[in-house]
């Protein structure tokens, strides 16, 4: 399946993907890490993460996805939220907690 | 070596800043971009304005880019 086609599936068909270097227990960059403490504090411990130091299609292709040349991002019911800059000041202004708040009572 | 005067200069010569402040290391950056341009526009877009500022080979080049994006107007309540 097409790399882009593949992303799209994974982000429609989970509430909250985190793409990132390393896993959620073993991030392997700061930002990584800071994206899945932020989510944390929103309460979501439980999401469907993508280590992109495993799988260079992806690692390349999400890039073009959502037109964002960085790494760690966020998707919502398949919409690009951020990266964890944005995250980071949408938790800080209690927006991210609001995104995410729908997300948690479907689960 | 990606130096915080070239990054500075990136983001400055492809977006038009009121205010512009890069610190950074070589690696890692952080920069606070006050842009008319940011109005209106939500902050993946005003991060994607500055990421297109700088441009395929500078992005290639900095491993990491912090960034804080105001509308002017935002800037001076910020303060």
């Amino acid at each position: 399946m097409d790399v882009q086609q593949r992303i799209k599936e994974q982000v429609t068909q989970n509430p909250v993907v985190l793409y990132m270097k390393g896993t959620p227990q073993f991030p392997q960059c700061g930002f990584s890490s800071l994206a899945v403490q932020v989510l944390s504090a929103c309460g979501v411990n439980r999401f469907y993460s993508v280590n992109v130091l495993e799988d260079a299609a992806i690692r390349d292709g999400i890039k073009a996805f959502a037109n964002w040349p960085t790494i760690p991002q966020l998707y919502v019911n398949g919409e690009f939220v951020g990266g964890s800059d944005i995250m980071r000041e949408m938790y800080e202004s209690g927006e991210l907690q609001r995104v995410l708040e729908s997300v948690k009572q479907q689960a | 070596m990606v130096t915080v005067e070239s990054v500075k200069h990136g983001i400055g010569a492809g977006l038009a800043c009121e205010h512009l402040e890069v610190l950074g290391d070589g690696q890692h950056f952080q920069a606070l971009v006050v842009a008319r341009a940011f109005a209106g526009k939500s902050r993946v877009q005003r991060h994607q304005l500055v990421y297109q500022a700088l441009g395929e080979r500078m992005r290639e080049e900095i491993h990491a880019l912090s960034m804080r994006t105001l509308t002017p107007e935002e800037w001076q309540q910020d303060g």
